[in-house]
Order: C-alpha cells, then sequence, then structure tokens
C-alpha cells in the first residue's frame, strides 16, 4: 500500500488544499463510510499461527467536486489492521476527469479500472487485482486494486476508444503468505511469511518509461450486442517467472489481445471472451523460469430463474502453448497445471424482504486443477446506512492448485459498515 | 390492439364516433382512452428529466430514501424508449447509473454500472414485476407496462373519470388477476391503480397524490403505492421536471454509465 510510511504528504493535500480551492464554487460532497471485519480460519493452518485471516476497523473518506468542465474525487482508506498490527491508508482513488470535448475525455490520477465480460474471471482485464482481500472476506470492492494511470476516452462516430497509460507498471496485490499461505513447488509444500521468516518478494521491473503499461478497448454496441477488441502490453500481473540472477520471483513481459461479446441470448444475458496472451521472452515455451503464452476463453449465461432469483454460469478455458516444452524443460513437471484448465463457475443470487437481504452463493470448480473455491454469502441492509454481511471463503482440493493450496487459509467473516 | 372484452359492432361504433373526439365529449373506445393514458404517462414531450425521491416505509415504520435523477428520450411516441438513472443517495448506491432500453413487445436491454469497481454489468432481463429498486413500485410501474399484454374493458365513466379493468391475456407472468386504473378524463393521467388479486381482493393501491404542468405537459409529482397486505408504502415525489429539452442519443450509452454528464444530469 502507498504512503504507509508518510501518510500525511498523502493527507495534507486533500484535507487542507481542496475545501479551500473549492470553496465559494459548488459543493464539496464528502460521504464514506466505517467498517469493522473479522475473518477467522476453520481449519488447522501448519504454517500460520495466528487464527485471524482479517480483523481490521476501516474508515473511507469519498470527497467529490464537480466543475464546469472537470470532476475531481478522492477516496482513502485509513485501517487499523490488526492481523499486520499496524495503521495503514490506502488511496483508493485520487483522479480529476475533464470532458475536454464532445468527443474526448480524460481521467488521470489514482483510479480503479474495470473492462471485460466475465464475472470474477478477467482475461483481458490485465488491471491490478487484491487476490488478498478476495480471500480473506472483504467487499468485492476491493478486488479490483487501484493505479496511477492515464485514460483517454475517445467517442467518435463509428465506435468508442479508450486508451490507458500505466506510466510504472503496477501489478495485483499478490499472495505474499502473510494473511494466505500458498503451495512453493521449490519445497514442495504450504509456505507462509512464518514459515519463509519473510513475505514473499518479487523484484518489480526497472521504472523506466519503456516499462510503463498500455491498455486499449475499441468497443461499439450493435443492436444490443457489445462488441470489443482489447489490447495490453505490459507485464504478467502475479511474479509467475523467476529470475536466476537475482534468485527472485519477478514479472514476465505479456501482450494480451483478445475480443469479447455480450448480448441477450434466450431471455438471459450471454457473453464470450478471448483472449491471447503472448509471453514475450518465452515464445518457444522452453524457458522453465517464464510462463509460456497461453491461450483463454470464456463462455457465460446469465438469466433470472424465478423472481428475484438469478443463476449464472461461466465456463472458462485456460490453454498453455507449448506444453511439451513446458514439461520437458520444468524442474517439476509433476506440478505444472495441466495444458488445458477448465474452470466452471455458478453463482446464484436471491433477494428477499424487498432486497434489504441478500443470499448469494459463487463458485468456483476445476475440473482439471481439482479443486474448489466456494463464496456463500447473506447480506442485511438494516437501514439505508448500516449493512450486515456475513460470508465464508471454502477452498478445497488440490495441494499445488490455485485455489486448492488456500484450503488450510479457508475463512469465515462478517463485516458491518455504516455508510454516511 | 385487442378487441376481446368488445362485441365487433360497438368496437366499430365506438372508432367511428370517437375519431375526433370534441373537448367535453366523453369516449367511449376503451383502446383510444387506453392509448392516450399511455402516453400521458410515460410519453410526455419528446424527452424528459426530473429529480425522484422515493420514500419507502415498511411495515414496521422504518424508512428508506432512494434518491436519482433519471433522463427519458423516446425513439418514437407509445415506442422504444432510453432511460438513464444516476443515484445520490443512500450513500452507497450514491454514482450508482442505471441505463434501460426500453423495447415494446420484447425484452428491456439494462446496464448497471458500479463505481467502486468501475464494472458495467448487463442486468439479465428480469421479471417486470419484481420490487424496483427496493420500493414498492415495480419495474412495470416505473417504464410502463405494455398495453397489448392486457385486455381492457371501459366499466365505468364517471364526471371526472374513465374506469377501466385491465385483465392480463398471459396470467401466468404476473401476480395479479386483474387491475383497474382511474384515468383522469382531462390529462388522461391515471389517477388511482388497485390490484386485484385471485380471491378478488384488492392488495395493491396505486394513488397519484398530486399533478403538476410543466411544459403544458400535465405530470404526476407525488405518487405512492400502498402494499395492502404487508402496510408497507412508497411515496415518490418528483421535481424539477423539465421536457423538450434535446437529449442527444448518445447519452443514453456506456460513456454516461462510467461518465455521467453532469449538465445533462443536474437537479437541484
Amino acid at each position: 500500500m502507498i504512503g504507509v510510511r508518510r501518510p500525511w504528504r498523502w493527507i495534507a493535500p486533500v484535507l487542507v488544499v481542496w475545501p479551500v480551492v473549492a470553496a465559494g464554487q459548488e459543493p464539496v460532497e464528502i460521504h464514506g463510510f466505517g467498517e469493522a471485519a473479522v475473518a477467522g480460519r476453520f481449519l488447522e493452518n501448519p504454517v500460520i499461527a495466528d487464527d485471524f485471516a482479517l480483523a481490521e476497523a476501516r474508515f473511507r473518506l469519498d470527497v467529490s467536486h464537480f466543475t464546469d468542465f472537470a470532476e475531481l474525487s478522492f477516496k482513502g482508506d485509513l485501517i487499523a489492521d490488526d492481523v499486520i498490527g499496524d495503521v495503514e491508508i490506502d488511496i483508493r482513488q485520487a483522479v480529476i476527469t475533464m470532458h475536454l470535448s464532445q468527443w474526448l475525455d480524460v481521467r488521470a490520477g489514482r483510479q480503479v479500472l474495470t473492462w471485460g465480460t466475465g464475472d470474477l474471471v478477467f482475461l483481458n482485464d490485465l488491471f491490478p487485482k487484491d487476490f488478498v482481500s478476495f480471500f480473506v472476506g472483504r467487499d468485492d470492492e476491493f478486488l479490483k486494486a487501484p493505479s496511477n494511470s492515464v485514460k483517454f476516452s475517445v467517442y467518435p462516430r463509428p465506435a468508442s476508444l479508450d486508451v490507458v497509460w500505466t506510466p510504472v507498471f503496477t501489478p495485483d496485490r499478490y499472495i505474499t503468505g502473510v494473511r494466505l499461505s500458498y503451495f512453493d513447488a521449490s519445497v514442495p509444500g504450504l509456505v507462509s511469511a512464518e514459515s519463509m521468516g519473510q513475505p514473499l518478494t518479487a523484484a518489480l521491473p526497472p521504472r523506466t518509461l519503456g516499462n510503463g503499461e498500455f491498455a486499449g478497448r475499441l468497443y461499439r454496441t450493435f443492436g444490443g450486442y457489445e462488441l470489443a477488441l482489447y489490447g495490453h502490453v505490459g507485464f504478467t500481473k502475479r511474479p509467475l517467472a523467476f529470475d536466476p540472477t537475482l534468485d527472485t520471483a519477478t514479472f514476465a513481459r505479456l501482450g494480451a489481445y483478445g475480443a469479447s461479446v455480450r448480448g441477450a441470448v434466450a431471455g438471459g444475458i450471454g457473453n464470450a471472451e478471448g483472449s491471447y496472451y503472448d509471453s514475450w521472452d518465452d515464445r518457444s515455451g522452453t524457458d522453465p523460469n517464464v510462463p509460456n503464452s497461453e491461450v483463454r476463453g470464456l463462455l457465460g449465461y446469465e438469466r433470472e430463474l424465478l423472481a428475484n432469483f438469478t443463476l449464472g454460469l461461466q465456463y472458462y478455458l485456460q490453454w498453455t502453448l507449448g506444453y511439451d516444452q513446458l514439461i520437458a524443460n520444468s524442474p517439476a513437471p509433476q506440478f505444472e497445471p495441466d495444458e488445458l484448465r477448465h474452470t466452471f463457475t455458478l453463482r446464484t443470487t436471491y433477494r428477499f424482504r424487498r432486497e434489504t437481504m441478500i443470499l448469494s452463493l459463487f463458485a468456483f470448480v476445476s475440473p482439471s486443477d481439482r479443486d474448489t473455491h466456494l463464496r456463500p454469502s447473506f447480506t442485511y441492509a438494516w437501514s439505508d446506512a448500516v449493512r450486515l454481511d456475513l460470508g465464508a471463503n471454502i477452498m478445497a482440493g488440490n495441494e499445488s492448485g490455485f485455489f486448492g493450496q488456500l484450503e488450510e487459509s479457508s475463512n469465515i467473516y462478517g463485516r458491518l459498515r455504516y455508510s454516511y | 390492439m385487442r378487441y376481446h372484452r368488445l362485441p365487433t359492432m360497438v368496437a366499430v361504433t365506438a372508432l367511428t364516433l370517437t375519431a375526433r373526439p370534441s373537448i367535453g365529449q366523453d369516449l367511449s373506445d376503451v383502446d383510444e382512452i387506453v392509448q392516450r393514458a399511455n402516453l400521458a404517462t410515460y410519453y410526455a414531450g419528446d424527452d424528459g428529466r426530473a429529480g425522484v425521491r422515493m420514500t419507502i416505509t415498511d411495515a414496521q415504520g422504518r424508512e428508506r430514501i432512494r434518491q436519482f435523477a433519471i433522463l427519458r428520450r423516446d425513439v418514437a411516441d407509445g415506442g422504444d424508449q432510453d432511460y438513464a438513472l444516476l443515484f445520490s443517495r443512500p450513500a452507497d448506491v450514491r454514482n450508482t447509473v442505471f441505463l434501460v432500453t426500453k423495447h415494446v413487445g420484447a425484452d428491456d436491454d439494462r446496464w448497471l454500472y458500479l463505481p467502486s469497481l468501475d464494472l458495467v454489468r448487463r442486468i439479465a432481463a428480469g421479471d417486470r414485476r419484481t420490487s424496483f429498486v427496493g420500493s414498492h413500485f415495480v419495474y412495470e410501474d416505473v417504464s410502463g407496462r405494455g398495453v397489448e399484454e392486457d385486455t381492457h374493458e371501459l366499466v365505468e365513466t364517471t364526471d371526472a373519470f374513465y374506469v377501466v379493468q385491465n385483465t392480463p391475456i398471459d396470467a401466468g407472468s404476473v401476480e395479479f388477476s386483474s387491475w383497474t386504473v382511474w384515468i383522469d378524463k382531462d390529462t388522461f393521467l391515471p389517477i388511482k391503480v388497485e390490484y386485484v388479486d385471485e380471491g378478488g381482493e384488492v392488495y395493491r393501491r396505486i394513488e397519484a397524490l398530486q399533478v403538476a404542468e410543466f411544459g403544458g405537459h400535465p405530470t404526476v409529482t407525488t405518487m405512492q403505492v400502498s402494499d395492502l397486505r404487508s402496510g408497507g408504502t412508497t411515496v415518490s415525489e418528483v421535481r424539477d421536471v423539465e421536457y423538450d429539452l434535446g437529449i442527444p442519443e448518445s447519452v443514453f450509452t456506456e460513456r454516461t454509465l462510467r461518465s455521467p454528464p453532469r449538465q445533462w444530469f443536474s437537479v437541484r
């Protein structure tokens, strides 16, 4: 998280300058929430003694200001974190949006970015995610992590175009062994920050202009069907590569190119998305320290089956190219995932009591990784301001699978939020 | 148009007599009444803007507020429409945008933008009889029920109202067995609507409590829906109503979902 060491550097300009600038103009809108959250592991974890994956109080400040030509928006969280034993600041948004003309918007600053058609599955969206938050019971909002980016949105007649430049590569907030233990093939076995003596660290690419990330999306709606083309040039968002000279995990060069379509199908919504992941530094697939190129595909369908009861299904394929070379060169071929990785997801949502109560289950099931992840949840909006969330993250299966490695990190969680 | 409930003779006669109704002369063609009520309620002007505040009160007296600005643009009178809603209250749905392309005789296209995730979700065309944003209104109350989905019968003409009883053609698709509407003879606005269940009991009522005129278009500004079974109510208050603003088609696109144009959504 940024600004932990000198949080006043972030807070001072916002708290002092902004209201002064805004005084006498359009009103400044101030909102946010306070939230207490706790998640407890319910299985014995051999490498983490702390039973709590989450124990934190979070205070959100959300300030926005609109003028005729620009919108300023700030969202920051102050977190008293009892797992880390520290107070942290996480700036989720500090952005200025300018409508420069009829056909051009620019949005610059720290921001959360999302595109693509998947439901909790991302192919062409290579903006940073926070998988730690995702597995320890924080709100779904925290699955997306912010990046410092400039987004140009161009709206000429035939189609719309987004171009995002992230000057400094921003990786996912990946699993480091602090709240969640993970499988390390070199052990082989389950490890954590506790068992390793330190969290997993990875070497970031040098901070050069050439190592910035570019992402683009060209999209258009034809008769209710949304079509989009995507491109992303940057690095893998998780440290999937290994640098033997530094003896550390690192990020590999990646280009991703894809397309998607979404629209009404048989009384519901259908979507299809595909992407080609071009691993620039290992196109032949022979280098065991760099991930291979991949083709990814997604098919999804969602429909309201009964009043207030929605069912969503997805099939997600990850096809590793040059698989024979990967196995031939891998130091631990027995732990490599299958050439074709299949994942099915299911989402059921039931809203009742005038939408003040929501029962939901999201399930990932991977026959090829032989693992699963279940996300049951219950939300109760006691009033407009007060909301209670209860749920669980249940992971199970094959120890080296993406979800299976987290089995001993399975948890139940509760969150109480007051919004203002 | 369907004439299921009308003997052909009567229908033909009614059409002839009411082709050009003069002021003060009662209409007797129920389909014309229903059509004009539909246009007056949902198609005033070529486009429109309003600020809406819904106060939802449950049987225990607990209140919830839903506040949003709404933009509407007609593709054709009585036909397809575009809607865009920008929520300002409650705090946890602030800046959520809801975009609907209403198709007459087909499923609507619906999108929702969740600002905290920067996520544009496509929403499956759902049951139009389910709660609108947690209120006692249903989606159909907001964007209109297709006139072709019911058979209509003019059961009474009073000094002030045409009283029309509507019976669904596909009874399995709705929770009521019929609904009766009191249509103002001057403005053609529905002033009272009552929904009757299979047992013949009125279980749901919508009342127009206040009507005002904006740009020559009479408009219901305060409306209450009562759930007579549970005792809950929702009161919808509409303000800053404006018609014929010339809202361009381009406002009803993904750009508006991700970056709602304040000049169109600005209501006081």
